[in-house]
């Protein structure tokens, strides 16, 4: 009787604590930075194979507020939802080269949204949506200039989150 | 008047309210009022009361009548005296999802219920739409109230109303009522807002009715920015479905939206919000032309802070367009004209400038050019379990695609009369659909079908397609590589190889075959053998026992296709029939760890040679080590040159053995290191060196026993050590048989080397001797010699230089510019030289006079007749040549021709010594060989010029490389005529040698005159003193002359010579002083 007393609460934790750990967090930041580093790789490959002249500026960061620019990371909380606004962006994209960034950063999310799981962190729900569908619904006929800003903006997020790993352990 | 009043007040109410209700209530809505969504009206009926309750057994009951009131002023029917009491609140409304409509009739009497003798009125309610299709009714009964229900099936229809109202046995029915379900909706808010931009810049909204048939004629536009959704802008909009909004700013996004009135002043829902950010503005957007013409396209810069005038436009965001095609519309809109020649897909982008930037936003406009362009396709097939076929393009980045195929049954050779035909297939779309891809892959094809392949440009009102490709899968497999490689290295310096072809295709295949030897790996160059028929070749080799790694791949025989990759590597097989019988000689560097204290040794092996016995070829080493106490270890390894270990100190024998596959070499040989000490038995050790041998030798001590063999060792100096270059590795051996006392090194060796020799007994080394050999460079020492012996001549030249130079005297010669005979003339001027002594061919230019220097000369030459002042002054002219860049001497005496020569030489500074005052000094001679003579004038203008040097710049003077010049002709003079062999360089020397000439003269018998130019130079008083102090010892011991300059160059001109004042004067020649200038 006292033993199952005290078998259930010891059964309880040691699942909570299979639930808690299922990344060890050194080894989920070696995988966000081997991924971030692969996306910063591939939109520089991608970017530069449109040959766009170099004196070219498009989008200075204050326009298109909807697509993050200098998005401040202050946990992993913030970190999914600017992913997640960026892998919206890039859904609107067409099919073809942008399509593989695409998994990554899907890939991506994925890691960080089951750490924030683990964690027991809240999952926010991305802000402004409806004025970032406007967005897309205006702005994704253009998809090369389109695609080039949203790319160049998430290369220096990505640029941001590798030198920030260490927001990875906060929600 | 009150009652005009009154009644004026009745009827314009009649007619206000008639005319509000023909207003507000159409004409299928009779009875009521449409107000909130709802209808209204009131019924009130007239029922005979009494007689109905009197005349029961009557079988007419009575029958009332009905009138509907405006329902608006429901207290002022009620006063109606006639009908109180008998009166019906009608109301009717949409229900839910406005598919049912509910009527509703109240009796008056219900609200007073309060009074217990009221008897209640009987109503029933009966409804029915007003269709052309179906009558759907529906009736409801009850006391004071009824209540209806009616399903719309959600069309807007028009619903009948009657109503009839029992009371007492009376009954009464209601006028026909119909109510419109369309008024009792609020009317759609407008939809497809959306905005246009003008040329001229001006943003206008529009927008559509939701509703075809809509009356509305009143609208509403409002806007804020997103971030201040509070404060709207409202703008009110009559009879028209657009608006100009021009106070919108750039760079904001805005949400705009919209709603109208219906006609019964129901204002709609507003529309569904509408998002956008002004920033450049294309007209058109899109534009569809053909190749050839001119296309213009507007750009509207919505930010005021850019301008027109500084607008660029780029051609698919690379090409600067030139700006002779821009033209500014106003300060905000700026055009482009453009002629795209080419079928195909085209952006161009307004931007403004900034700096020398290009500041741009997302939007662009695109030019689709009607034709097909060429999309350059590459295909590539596969043939395996599933055939695939992978086709690649060029097209535009900005353009996205659709690659569509169409597969026919027929050679793709004769598509071309199908074409047209319905006998191919539906068209078929990359199965990875529209996007910006560059290549697709088709799965699941025929490889002997012809496929019809083309591209689509996305968008534009029409399509832009490229040339269609005829591709049949067959023509284009790269097949698999083939497999299952064998290759053996045979004895017979064969190198054979086998392999499997791929199973797909079918067709005959043909191959190529690479190969490379592996221990030449770290440099791969790949031999390649092709192309091969068979899966198999013999290829013949230089060498037996090496190893190979061989690659094969092919292709299709006959027909076109593509190359497979490379097989995989395999390396072959050596074929042995025996164990190699002989390990290799080796050699050790031991290296002791300074810090670990341990100590490394490295055995160089020697390679062994592999085309030895082809039979039994080595493709390892076994190293056994053999420490003291008998443990036994072994390392087995591929052909390493090196093999290092850690040696513990103790005694301790390595073998190094060759292996193969089927054993190990038997007759190795062995190294023991130890630590004890060495045995001396060298008794003496040498090298000698010439340029490309070292020769070495050495003996031995008499009583000690005879070494197994000798190594001796160097370091190889062509490796430089600063370059990683290890000591093992610099390290050089040769093993020499115990017998052997000396040994000749042919190679090439450097200066000084290091060599060191090792006897080598069965239990370990004995102790070294080292000998340094040097040996000098032959071309080093040659040269050394060289510069020796130039030092030793430079050194006697300039020690005779300095005793001559010592004893030169420096006279002045006059300034002929102050001379009598000189008046007027200019010196500086080559002609009036030569016009005053015209050259004679017979004397040639002085070869060692500087080509900056100007020469000033005069030359008397005199016949060997005795000396009479007319002869002499006959032959005596004096030359007198300046140039800046060349020296000559020259004379000219036409009519003699045994000369006696008078030269006067002028140098005149060099650069450096420029405008300083020269000196001019003679001689004059008598010869009797002219020749001798003319010698003897050259080296005179020569010593004349080194004089004048030193006499200016004593810097300069001794380094004039004339002293070289002047030995050799003094040797020369001395040879030929010693009489004349000190008549130049001083006259200090010239007085003494004069002494000697006249002694000589004396002698010979030979009358031989010296003659002096004097020295009139005023201004040289240094020299005068010194000229004077010679004349003086001149008169004593010459016959001095003293002649005038004039008469001497006059007699160039003329010949005739006035005898008198010859005769009259000393044999004594003036001497000049010329100031030669250098021209600026």
């Amino acid at each position: 009787m006292y033993f199952s007393v005290l078998l259930y609460p010891c059964i309880l934790g040691m699942l909570s604590l299979v639930h808690a750990i299922p990344v060890h967090p050194d080894s989920l930041k070696n995988l966000v930075k081997l991924q971030a580093d692969t996306i910063i790789l591939r939109i520089k490959d991608h970017n530069e194979k449109l040959k766009l002249s170099p004196k070219l500026l498009i989008g200075d960061p204050e326009l298109y507020p909807e697509v993050p620019a200098n998005k401040p990371i202050q946990g992993l909380g913030s970190i999914v939802e600017t992913l997640s606004t960026f892998h919206k962006v890039l859904q609107r994209l067409p099919k073809g080269h942008v399509s593989q960034i695409r998994n990554d950063l899907f890939t991506l999310l994925g890691y960080l949204k089951d750490r924030m799981t683990s964690m027991r962190c809240t999952l926010k729900e991305p802000a402004n949506e409806r004025s970032l569908d406007a967005f897309l619904e205006n702005n994704a006929t253009h998809h090369i200039t389109f695609g080039f800003l949203a790319l160049d903006r998430l290369k220096q997020f990505m640029q941001k989150l590798i030198v920030n790993l260490d927001h990875l352990k906060s929600c | 008047n009150i009652l005009y009043d009154g009644l004026l007040m009745l009827l314009s109410n009649t007619v206000v309210s008639s005319l509000s209700l023909a207003a507000l209530s159409p004409s299928d809505g009779r009875g009521g009022i449409y107000e909130d969504l709802k209808w209204k009206a009131l019924l009130c009926c007239e029922l005979p009361f009494a007689q109905t309750l009197d005349d029961g057994l009557s079988e007419h009951p009575p029958v009332g009548q009905c009138q509907l009131l405006n329902a608006t002023k429901p207290e002022s029917s009620s006063k109606s005296p006639t009908l109180s009491g008998n009166c019906l609140d009608i109301l009717c409304w949409l229900e839910g999802e406005q598919t049912n409509l509910i009527c509703n009739a109240k009796s008056h009497r219900a609200a007073a219920a309060a009074s217990l003798f009221a008897v209640r009125p009987q109503l029933v309610v009966q409804m029915n739409v007003l269709s052309d299709e179906a009558n759907h009714a529906a009736q409801c009964a009850g006391e004071d109230t009824a209540m209806c229900s009616i399903s719309l099936h959600g069309n807007d229809a028009t619903v009948s109303l009657n109503i009839s109202i029992s009371l007492n046995g009376s009954t009464a029915l209601s006028p026909k009522m119909q109510v419109s379900t369309h008024h009792l909706r609020r009317p759609e808010p407008p939809v497809n807002l959306h905005y246009n931009v003008t040329t001229e810049g001006e943003v206008i909204f529009r927008w559509s009715d939701a509703q075809p048939n809509s009356d509305a004629i009143n609208f509403e536009i409002r806007y804020a920015s997103n971030s201040s959704l509070q404060q709207w802008e409202v703008v009110k909009v009559k009879g028209r479905s657009w608006v100009s909004l021009n106070e919108l700013s750039s760079g904001i996004r805005y949400m705009v939206q919209v709603r109208c009135q219906s006609h019964i002043n129901y204002w709609s829902e507003w529309s569904q919000p509408f998002y956008f950010t002004l920033g450049v503005s294309y007209i058109p957007a899109e534009i569809f032309t053909t190749p050839g013409s001119e296309v213009t396209i507007y750009a509207v810069f919505h930010n005021r802070s850019w301008s027109a005038s500084k607008a660029v436009w780029m051609l698919n965001g690379q090409v600067k367009i030139p700006e002779s095609q821009y033209r500014v519309i106003n300060e905000q809109v700026s055009a482009v004209t453009v002629t795209v020649d080419e079928p195909g897909f085209d952006t161009l982008m307004c931007c403004h400038q900034w700096g020398e930037r290009f500041k741009c936003i997302i939007a662009y406009a695109k030019i689709y050019t009607e034709g097909m362009f060429n999309a350059d396709f590459t295909c590539q097939s596969k043939n395996s379990e599933v055939d695939t076929m992978s086709c690649e393009w060029n097209k535009s980045a900005w353009a996205q695609v659709r690659l569509l195929y169409r597969q026919y049954t027929s050679m793709c050779e004769t598509i071309s009369e199908m074409e047209g035909s319905e006998e191919a297939e539906e068209n078929m779309e990359c199965p990875s659909g529209a996007g910006d891809h560059r290549e697709c892959t088709l799965r699941n094809l025929s490889l002997f079908s012809c496929y019809k392949i083309w591209l689509e440009v996305e968008g534009g009102r029409g399509k832009v397609r490229s040339f269609p490709v005829y591709v049949a899968p067959i023509d284009y497999v790269k097949p698999s590589p083939p497999s299952v490689l064998e290759a053996t290295t045979l004895p017979n310096k064969i190198l054979s190889v086998s392999w499997s072809r791929p199973r797909l295709p079918v067709y005959d295949m043909q191959y190529e075959l690479r190969f490379v030897a592996l221990r030449e790996m770290a440099n791969t160059q790949w031999k390649v053998i092709g192309p091969l028929l068979e899966p198999q070749a013999e290829i013949q080799l230089k060498e037996s026992c090496i190893q190979f790694k061989v690659e094969v791949r092919c292709r299709r025989l006959n027909g076109s296709g593509y190359w497979s990759d490379w097989s995989m590597s395999y390396t072959s097989v050596v074929y042995n029939s025996k164990a190699p019988e002989m390990g290799p000689d080796f050699w050790r560097v031991i290296e002791e760890h300074p810090v670990r204290s341990v100590t490394n040794v490295t055995l160089i092996i020697k390679q062994p040679v592999l085309a030895g016995d082809p039979y039994s070829c080595v493709e390892g080493l076994v190293i056994e080590h053999r420490a003291s106490g008998r443990a036994v270890w072994s390392n087995e390894t591929t052909l390493a040159q090196f093999h290092s270990f850690q040696w513990r100190k103790e005694a301790h024998t390595v073998t190094v053995m060759s292996r193969n596959a089927l054993g190990i070499s038997t007759q190795n040989r062995n190294m023991t290191l130890s630590h004890q000490p060495k045995r001396r038995c060298v008794r003496s050790f040498s090298a000698v060196a010439n340029s490309s041998c070292v020769y070495l030798s050495w003996s031995l001590l008499s009583d000690h026993p005879v070494p197994q063999s000798f190594v001796i060792e160097w370091l190889d100096l062509k490796k430089d050590p600063e370059q990683d270059v290890s000591l093992t590795e610099r390290l050089q051996w040769v093993r020499v048989q115990s017998a052997s006392r000396d040994l000749s090194l042919c190679r090439r060796f450097y200066g000084s080397e290091e060599f060191t020799l090792y006897p080598v007994f069965v239990d370990g080394e004995g102790e070294p001797v080292r000998y340094t050999a040097t040996r000098g460079d032959p071309a080093a020492y040659i040269l050394l010699l060289i510069i020796a012996f130039l030092s030793v001549v430079l050194f006697v030249t300039l020690l005779m230089s300095q005793n001559q130079m010592r004893k030169l005297m420096w006279k002045d010669v006059p300034n002929p510019n102050k001379c009598s005979w000189a008046k007027g003339m200019d010196f500086r001027q080559i002609n009036t030289i030569e016009n005053l002594f015209p050259h004679s061919e017979g004397l040639t230019a002085c070869p060692l006079l500087l080509v900056s220097e100007s020469i000033c000369e005069v030359e008397i030459i005199e016949k060997t007749h005795p000396v009479t002042l007319e002869h002499e002054q006959d032959n005596e002219v004096p030359i007198y040549k300046s140039g800046n860049k060349t020296a000559t001497d020259s004379a000219l005496l036409a009519d003699s021709s045994e000369p006696l020569s008078l030269e006067a030489s002028t140098a005149a500074a060099t650069p450096e010594t420029s405008g300083q005052s020269s000196v001019t000094y003679s001689t004059v001679l008598r010869s009797d060989q002219p020749s001798l003579l003319r010698k003897q004038q050259e080296s005179l203008s020569s010593s004349s010029d080194e004089g004048n040097f030193s006499a200016n710049n004593s810097e300069i003077s001794g380094s004039f490389p004339g002293g070289l010049w002047d030995l050799e002709n003094h040797v020369c003079s001395d040879s030929a005529n010693p009489r004349h062999s000190s008549s130049y360089n001083s006259v200090e020397e010239f007085s003494e040698t004069s002494d000697q000439d006249y002694e000589a003269s004396e002698s010979t018998g030979v009358a031989k005159d010296l003659y002096y130019l004097e020295v009139n130079e005023e201004e040289e008083e240094e020299d005068e003193e010194e000229i004077e102090e010679t004349q003086s010892e001149q008169e004593n011991n010459e016959i001095v002359m003293k002649v005038d300059a004039r008469p001497l160059l006059e007699g160039k001109k003329s010949t005739a010579v006035d005898s008198s004042v010859s005769h009259s004067i000393p044999l004594y020649l003036p001497q000049f002083r010329t100031e030669c200038i250098n021209p600026p």
